[in-house]
């Protein structure tokens, strides 16, 4: 009789979770460890906090110019065919603007001058980058970190469904992806959190195959006037985007896919709801 | 965007993705995902309606009581955690119930008073008709024709009155909505209506739920309001039977009591319930109907049919926990409660049902019901004439040292995706000593439990929609 | 009577540790919480109906999370 198998630990800040239907419990503890070891591989290669990560050295010796290794190269190739793809708005170098905008709850907005200031070390057209050599200008940053967690999503599944036959979902914190339906067909039941109340469902989502993501600013902004910044930041101008949703869920066949879409969402601000259904994309707003 | 931003994304992510997924190009083309709040979902933030119709029918053994009720029930419930409830319900229940008198070894007479003119009092049966009789005057007062009705009980048998007819019909109806911080606050009406009883109950309940959804803590206040307007009026306690018209006519029972609710999500799939009831009653609790026989010291053949008289004051507490498990193909239901009053009763209940999906639509659910009950201070199978009186007194069965067996089983059907149609059977048996220590001359030889057996079958039609 | 109430509380205690982890389930695993038969209440009449019938030929009443009565089978 299949068994779930609920695997559980921590990496990249978030709780992670790999459900692996299946009657045989040593699978399930080979298929826990090979989990937990690619989401820490990927952790510790892309992490902007690890110093010895991939990323971190980037930053540091990146304008002397590297020779990134091929899953680096197919990152960044990604990162630069999406920029292209949004018109600008998804920009892996925008991370340097967090030195400005510190998004504590608290009313500490910077002045124009201060984002004036840091705005000219943004701009991915502004890297060199000619697989598999890099050059990143003095004082620009890399930062993964709106792709990592998706990546990681798809890798551990594709971990997982190299290792076992049997039907699993891999959950980091909302991100999702599963190999299939369940032994008996049925779906797996998926809770969207409310972005109000932490913690409280929101609904209820039923998925046969593909992922999910989530981009969303739950607990994240600053509060100025009657104003609120959410933590999603427009590279173009440095300035946070107009009126995003709270909270948009998307469900596409990888969770790359799903995990861009959202974020590019979010960075439509108020015309979220536009794009999405202009480019019928399956996917949940809350605002 | 000639190319559609989907499929450029697509080739984005299959290139990403293709050395670390074997075959990702077939994968990325195959989708499949529900539409999100499918409509078999419940629970917190759903928005869903249900509709309850069904219809018990009760039978009990030996010709004894059988009862009719049809029921409706409607309960709205919006996502933001609002909900309506209205029921309806009707009752017809007929058929004879034991009068609280002893069987003796002689055939036994009963009077009680008439029912109204053009109404029909006889009841031919072979073992007890009831015949109307003509009332001597009472001494002093003047010389009216009085009348009464009569009925024989034959020898050897537990005596019952036949002429038990009576309608019921009861509305309900709840209100229950988030209020500011507090998850859940709401209240119930509901009123009662027989021949010769009514009953509105009121109730107001706080619930608040934490740690993340998982914890819900309740607190219920409720309250009963009881008028009893027994045709023939109130007998005073542990008199003599009799056909006269009594006073007072009427006489108000009041109710108040809280629950404290703790309702616990302990792992995936087990939901954990535990309920603490306080209850306290205060009026008129005996049954204005029934009897106690006075019987012989020497022989224990009965002599007299006096009324039963009940404390005017009972207060309860009751434990009752549930659990619910989910193991996938079937859900356990597995719950427990002790009660004790003050009147004397303790009683321990242990439920189990097991529902087993068959298929997504059929589902078969066994159920099983222990329950064991210790008699009240006050209940007694008979009196002895000559001893002093108890100041309470009461033969009523119901308030008995018994244990009793539920068995049964529930069939469900989905006709769609939203509706249901059940049907449940069970059998009910009560046992109790037939010969208890304190019986004596001819009572030994007679089985003094009147406990009840009764079929039940439910049949009932649920049908949700969102 | 009185030893009710810390039994009570002992148990509420009790259900503290015994969980998946520190706060219970997260939302993404209440998905079996949402079937109909996990429900506290999911087929209301047929609780009152048996409630009612019990309360008719029991001494004790109620429990579940209301209090017995409302009817004169006294």
């Amino acid at each position: 009789m299949d068994r779930d198998y609920h695997i559980g630990f921590s990496a990249m800040a978030t709780p992670c979770e790999v459900r692996l239907e299946t009657d045989d419990e040593g699978l399930a503890h080979r298929v826990a460890e090979a989990a937990e070891a690619e989401a820490r591989r990927i952790e510790a290669k892309f992490s902007r906090y690890r110093s010895t990560s991939v990323v971190s050295q980037i930053n540091r010796d990146g304008h002397c110019g590297l020779v990134v290794d091929e899953e680096t190269a197919n990152l960044l190739d990604c990162a630069a065919a999406f920029h292209l793809l949004s018109d600008g708005l998804f920009d892996v170098t925008s991370g340097v603007l967090r030195r400005v905008w510190k998004f504590d709850g608290s009313a500490r907005v910077p002045d124009q001058e201060q984002v004036a200031a840091i705005l000219p070390l943004v701009g991915w057209r502004k890297v060199k980058w000619d697989k598999p050599k890099l050059i990143l200008p003095a004082g620009m940053e890399l930062d993964f970190g709106g792709l990592a967690k998706e990546y990681a999503v798809d890798c551990v599944l594709s971990v997982v469904g190299r290792l076992a036959e049997a039907p699993a979902l891999v959950n980091f914190g909302g991100d999702l992806a599963v190999t299939g339906p369940r032994h008996d067909g049925s779906p797996w039941t998926v809770a969207i959190e409310s972005v109000d109340e932490p913690r409280r469902m929101a609904g209820l989502l039923e998925l046969t195959a593909g992922a999910l993501a989530t981009s969303g600013d739950a607990r994240r902004y600053l509060f100025k006037n009657g104003v609120r910044y959410c933590h999603i930041l427009d590279p173009r101008t440095g300035w946070p985007v107009r009126d995003p949703p709270r909270s948009v869920t998307v469900a596409a066949a990888t969770c790359i896919e799903a995990g861009l879409t959202a974020t590019l969402a979010m960075l439509k601000g108020s015309e979220a709801e536009e794009f999405l259904k202009r480019e019928e994309i399956k996917s949940w707003c809350i605002r | 965007m000639s190319v559609s931003f989907r499929e450029s994304l697509a080739r984005i992510s299959v290139s990403l993705l293709a050395g670390a997924l074997p075959a990702a190009g077939a994968r990325a083309q195959s989708y499949g995902y529900g539409e999100p709040l499918r409509n078999d979902n419940f629970g917190p933030g759903f928005n869903y309606s249900q509709i309850d119709a069904a219809l018990l029918v009760y039978q009990e053994g030996g010709g004894r009581v059988m009862a009719i009720e049809p029921t409706l029930d409607l309960s709205v419930h919006a996502a933001d955690g609002r909900a309506l409830t209205l029921s309806a319900a009707a009752d017809a229940v007929s058929g004879a119930t034991p009068n609280g008198a002893v069987p003796s070894d002689k055939p036994q007479n009963f009077v009680t008073p008439l029912k109204a003119a053009g109404s029909s009092t006889t009841v031919t049966s072979a073992s007890g008709g009831s015949t109307v009789i003509q009332l001597p005057p009472t001494p002093g007062q003047a010389a009216t024709a009085a009348l009464g009705r009569q009925y024989t009980v034959a020898a050897n048998t537990l005596p019952v009155d036949k002429g038990f007819h009576d309608h019921r019909a009861a509305l309900g109806g709840g209100w229950t909505q988030p209020v500011g911080g507090i998850t859940d606050m709401g209240f119930t009406l509901g009123y009662s209506r027989e021949t010769d009883y009514q009953a509105i109950t009121t109730s107001g309940h706080v619930d608040q739920t934490f740690n993340a959804g998982n914890t819900n803590v309740s607190l219920a206040l409720n309250g009963e309001f009881d008028s009893s307007f027994p045709f023939g009026g109130i007998p005073a306690p542990l008199t003599p039977m009799n056909a006269q018209f009594k006073t007072p006519t009427s006489r108000n029972k009041t109710q108040a009591g809280f629950v404290l609710g703790l309702t616990e999500v302990m792992t995936r799939r087990w939901l954990l319930s535990l309920n603490y009831a306080f209850d306290n009653q205060s009026g008129y609790q005996s049954d204005p109907y029934r009897i106690i026989s006075l019987v012989d010291p020497l022989n224990g053949e009965p002599v007299q049919s006096l009324y039963e008289g009940r404390p005017t004051k009972r207060t309860s507490q009751s434990i009752y926990w549930d659990n619910k498990i989910d193991w996938g193909p079937a859900v356990t239901d597995l719950s427990a409660r002790y009660y004790t009053d003050s009147w004397g009763v303790r009683s321990s209940t242990v439920e189990l049902d097991q529902r087993i999906n068959l298929t997504p639509s059929i589902y078969i659910e066994p159920s099983v019901r222990w329950y064991d009950q210790k008699a009240a201070s006050f209940f007694r199978y008979f009196l002895v004439q000559g001893q002093p009186m108890p100041a309470y007194a009461s033969s009523d069965m119901r308030l008995g040292s018994f244990h009793a067996l539920t068995y049964g089983a529930k069939f469900g059907l989905s006709l769609s995706k939203r509706s249901e149609i059940y049907l449940k059977a069970e059998y009910y048996h009560q046992g109790g000593a037939a010969h208890p220590a304190v019986a004596f001359g001819q009572l030994r030889q007679q089985d003094l439990f009147a406990g009840t057996n009764a079929a039940i079958a439910f049949i009932g039609y649920s049908w949700d929609f969102h | 009577m009185k030893w009710i109430l810390p039994i009570l509380a002992l148990a509420l205690s009790a259900c503290a540790p015994l969980k998946d982890n520190f706060l219970g389930p997260q939302p993404y695993e209440k998905d079996l919480m949402a079937r109909k038969e996990m429900q506290v209440d999911a087929y209301p009449f047929l609780t009152q109906a048996e409630e009612h019938i019990y309360f008719s030929k029991e001494a004790s009443s109620g429990g579940r999370g209301f209090a017995g009565g409302g009817c004169g089978c006294n």
